[in-house]
């Protein structure tokens, strides 16, 4: 499988990582070791990333929130719009990515790697990966939206 | 010798239709009209977009300060795509990110805070024009 899938619309390239789920809202969720709980590190989607442009500033919960599936995880202020993120999981904020604060634009740069949001302790992880999509469905999703964005532009 | 300084041409963002254009745009007039209006010098975007001859010929022999509304970039990249180099380059993210008090909103009219932090901007770049007249430009782009 190659590391991503791409789709090109205009002049603009989405990627979507192979390597992790997604929640539909553009949320990527990838396990992590460590942990008594299964553990996942969680980021937002290229296409978020792009679609919301230059991001000014990123709020994550605190270490030690809990957080039930759907609830803000964080939310990013964009030149454009204030985004609001879902927990993709239920769980608990163990790592905050401290990199956010000095330098946001790392989401913008790097959405897939060092613009990575949060770590989360799942507490319902098997109920919860199943309602997130893997690669391909979220790729499928994903070109829907683009699609959708097409005809209102 | 007359000791004539060169002025500095500034080219800001054409930022047609966004917030953060629209506070370059209203940075680059505060800054040329009433901060530095003697050392100073705006070359519009769209001429060097169109390759007007003037334009990049000012830009070609005149330090540039840039001024852009987003990460793109657009006017240092025009000012090197004609010819010229940058001696500084602003960004409007990185000054709102200092500023988060003044979020700008409004296109065709900026709110309070958008016309605040258009100040804040231009004053810092007057202060660094005044720095490029004391010690003269160095090509490459500052990012402030």
């Amino acid at each position: 499988m190659p590391e991503y899938l791409e789709t090109v619309v205009d002049k603009f390239t989405f990627r979507v990582a192979t390597d992790r789920l997604y929640h539909p809202e553009g949320i990527w969720v990838r396990p992590v070791p460590g942990g008594a709980l299964p553990r996942i590190r969680i980021g937002v989607t290229d296409f978020l990333q792009q679609h919301g442009g230059d991001v000014a500033f990123v709020s994550v919960k605190a270490v030690g929130t809990r957080l039930i599936e759907g609830e803000e995880v964080a939310s990013l202020e964009t030149i454009k719009v204030n985004l609001s993120l879902p927990a993709p999981v239920a769980g608990a904020v163990v790592e905050v990515n401290a990199a956010l604060e000095p330098t946001p634009e790392i989401v913008n740069q790097d959405p897939y790697g060092e613009g990575w949001l949060a770590v989360i302790d799942a507490t319902a992880w098997e109920t919860d990966r199943a309602r997130l999509l893997d690669p391909q469905a979220y790729f499928s999703v994903m070109r829907a939206q683009v699609e959708q964005e097409l005809k209102q532009s | 010798m007359t000791g004539k300084k060169a002025r500095v041409v500034v080219v800001q963002c054409s930022g047609i239709g966004k917030s953060f254009g629209s506070v370059s745009r209203e940075a680059a007039y505060e800054l040329c009209e009433q901060l530095r209006p003697d050392e100073t010098e705006l070359v519009a975007l769209s001429k060097l977009v169109l390759g007007e001859e003037q334009a990049r010929e000012r830009v070609r022999t005149s330090p540039a300060v840039t001024i852009d509304g987003c990460k793109l970039m657009c006017a240092a990249a025009l000012v090197k795509h004609s010819g010229g180099t940058t001696a500084c380059e602003v960004a409007v993210l990185d000054v709102y990110r200092r500023h988060k008090e003044l979020k700008p909103e409004g296109i065709a009219e900026l709110n309070d805070a958008g016309k605040q932090l258009a100040r804040v901007l231009a004053e810092e770049v007057a202060h660094k024009i005044d720095d490029i007249g004391r010690h003269g430009a160095r090509a490459g782009g500052r990012r402030a």
